[in-house]
């Protein structure tokens, strides 16, 4: 049973003024189920962090019941703290699930004879025996997680840290995962800190809710933390003007007995599906339900089943490079789009490349400036804020001008001016250029507008929402 | 054969046959290795692409050589069959060696530091990622009318800067389950070094020693 205690902390980056976290006290006691929430960029990430020991700091002030981690010797310090990672496939040394178990379990010197009876209990806690001699990197997303937990379970943690688990895993994974730490927590008396910024599902196994919020942190009262879990909402789409598309409707893109699996498990069971053009057509679905692969097959970059015609061609028969030109993706994270150094490089590259003669040198700072872009032209990409690089990111894919625009979380990480300055500056081009968007967001708000078609993925079925035309 | 001896073997007999021009002795070497192989199960298609690839480069070599017209056909004998020994002999050691079973013996039998041994396992792991990463960079590059062919820079420094970013993630991951650099370990499986292994080890060595003395002109 270990207390997590946090006195007087304060933490800032080097080579940043404004400390993420300043003077945190809180108290994470033994056998409780605690949750942070606040805004992404918020410092959840490196709270949890700097608790695990994973950032190097020279401030004491975190206690794990009255001892610091650096007076833990370094072999036994996973038997103190543990922590489940974000980014679930980056988290393993070894090949296969067994493996990686016994590697924890040598690390901790659990002698020899132990570690096979160790190994076996931790796998048939969250249930996943079957996997046991699986390869880690032909799970998916919602199985690595759970193999995540059951190397801290064989380690027996006793604080158990939790980064965002949930970001790209289906609904039914995570309820598993859920009960199973509520079980680690009230029948174990381990110490669980999660962190998410979506509060939704929460209500049944969550003791404690604490707020981070401008570097302070605030814990709830038992009732304050009922009381926000059961009035968070998903946020709740209104969407007044979709309609479903007439059936005799010509699709730009159409597919037909189309199909998606990833690493095994299903995402899309056979259907017809046609996406319109010079409309925005909006998918919602939850979290690791297929519609990033979705998008991915849609320009060749995953597998799929069934046909995808593109005006009238299957796709598979259309060459990568003009076929690019036709369909482009945005994707979810933008530094994979980026190819230069500098702001304005990435703007001279897109202007160089565009499609259409309609973006002008004086267009584009026109752009920058309603973007709050216009004063870091010369600034380094990576060092611009995650909301930054998602602006200048959008800007680069529209200046190219493709006929279909797919958006992967377009607004992810953007404060609501910034949203609403975005989608003008979509519709203007949109309006312009005769462009068809195709947008994939779970932020909602302000969309309402903007959205012609709404396509739902749920029980592995994409179906259009809304009244008939 | 015990991984860490096997590997010993192949280093020192490939430095062996760097310094001596005994083509009888490559030959040998070739066919030991073929036998080997086909003893290990490998595809026939992964032999084929073993034969013809150094086949191809060493007739090229040899090819160009006999333009020049200095050296002799002995040594254009054993330029060639050397060339296809060392192919041969790292195929075999490849395709019959399994990286976890070469990590633990490394860090086991030879006392190499566990944080080299793991680090290269992870990273061998994550092989399968990067290769997907190289395919969405290439993509993603496409969409904004930029073609990236595999001798681009900017592939790399796109690929440089992911892994950059993974490494971090890996090594957090690594400590989060309980890896301390160069601290002791238990083993669950221990990888065996017998007799047997070191038998074989002087026992190939010799060979290669009485087929290089004799064969010597």
């Amino acid at each position: 049973m270990v207390t997590v205690s946090i006195h007087n902390l304060t933490f800032t980056y080097p080579q940043q003024s404004r400390p993420v976290l300043n003077a945190v006290n809180a108290s994470f006691p033994a056998g409780q189920f605690s949750l942070i929430t606040g805004v992404s960029g918020g410092g959840k990430s490196t709270l949890l962090k700097l608790i695990a020991g994973l950032l190097p700091t020279d401030a004491p002030g975190i206690t794990f019941n009255d001892r610091s981690l650096t007076e833990v010797p370094a072999t036994q310090r996973s038997k103190t703290v543990a922590m489940l990672f974000q980014e679930p496939s980056t988290q393993f040394t070894m090949d296969t699930v067994a493996n990686e178990l016994q590697f924890a379990l040598e690390n901790q010197q659990v002698p020899a004879d132990e570690i096979p009876e160790r190994l076996t209990a931790a796998l048939d806690f969250i249930g996943i025996t079957a996997l046991r001699d699986r390869k880690l990197m032909h799970l998916s997303g919602g199985e690595q997680q759970k193999v995540a937990l059951a190397i801290i379970v064989a380690m027996d943690s006793a604080v158990i840290l939790l980064d965002e688990p949930f970001a790209s895993i289906d609904p039914t994974t995570r309820l598993v995962l859920l009960q199973r730490l509520a079980q680690l927590s009230r029948e174990r008396g381990k110490t669980v800190i999660l962190a998410d910024h979506d509060l939704s599902g929460y209500t049944d196994y969550v003791d404690r809710l604490t707020v981070l919020a401008d570097g302070h942190l605030t814990h709830l009262s038992p009732e304050a933390t009922q009381e926000r879990l059961a009035t968070f909402a998903p946020a709740k789409l209104r969407l007044q003007h979709v309609t479903v598309p007439a059936d005799n409707q010509e699709a730009l893109i159409q597919g037909t007995q189309l199909s998606l699996t990833a690493n095994g498990r299903t995402l899309v069971t056979p259907q017809n599906l046609g996406l319109f053009a010079h409309h925005t057509t909006l998918i919602t679905g939850p979290n690791g339900s297929g519609k990033s692969t979705l998008f991915r097959s849609l320009v060749k970059l995953g597998h799929y089943q069934g046909v995808i015609t593109y005006d009238g061609t299957d796709i598979n028969r259309l060459k990568r490079r003009p076929y690019a030109r036709q369909v482009a993706l945005m994707f979810q994270s933008a530094a994979t789009q980026f190819l230069n150094v500098t702001v304005d490089e990435e703007l001279t590259l897109s202007l160089k490349n565009s499609y259409a003669d309609h973006f002008t040198p004086a267009m584009v700072t026109q752009l920058l400036t309603e973007l709050n872009l216009a004063d870091r032209r010369e600034q380094i990409i990576y060092t611009l804020s995650s909301g930054q690089q998602k602006k200048l990111q959008l800007l680069c894919m529209l200046i190219m001008a493709p006929d279909v625009l797919l958006l992967d979380e377009p607004f992810k990480g953007l404060d609501y001016a910034s949203l609403q300055t975005v989608i003008q500056i979509l519709k203007r081009v949109q309006q312009d250029l005769d462009l068809t968007y195709i947008l994939v967001s779970h932020q909602l708000s302000g969309l309402d507008t903007f959205i012609d078609y709404h396509l739902q993925l749920s029980d592995q079925h994409l179906t259009y929402q809304g009244v008939r035309a | 054969m015990n991984p860490s001896l096997k590997l010993a073997l192949l280093v020192l007999i490939a430095l062996e046959i760097s310094f001596t021009h005994v083509w009888t002795v490559n030959v040998a070497l070739i066919v030991v290795s073929l036998i080997l192989m086909v003893w290990g199960h490998v595809t026939f298609k992964r032999l084929a692409m073993l034969t013809l690839i150094p086949a191809f480069f060493g007739a090229a070599l040899v090819w160009s050589l006999t333009l020049r017209g200095t050296a002799s056909n002995h040594f254009l004998l054993v330029i060639f069959t050397r060339m296809v020994a060392y192919v041969y002999m790292g195929g075999w050691f490849a395709q019959t060696t399994n990286p976890l079973t070469l990590t633990r013996s490394l860090e086991q039998n030879a006392k190499l530091p566990s944080k080299f041994a793991y680090g290269f396992l992870a990273a061998f792991n994550l092989m399968p990622k990067i290769q997907a990463e190289v395919a969405t960079i290439k993509a993603a590059a496409l969409m904004r009318g930029q073609v990236l062919h595999f001798w681009s820079p900017q592939l790399y420094f796109k690929v440089i800067l992911a892994a950059m970013n993974w490494s971090d993630q890996l090594a957090a991951a690594m400590t989060s389950h309980g890896f301390v650099e160069d601290a002791p370990r238990t083993h669950a499986t221990e990888i065996p070094l017998v007799t047997r292994d070191w038998i074989m080890l002087v026992g190939s060595l010799v060979l290669v020693q009485i087929g290089l003395f004799v064969g010597l002109p």
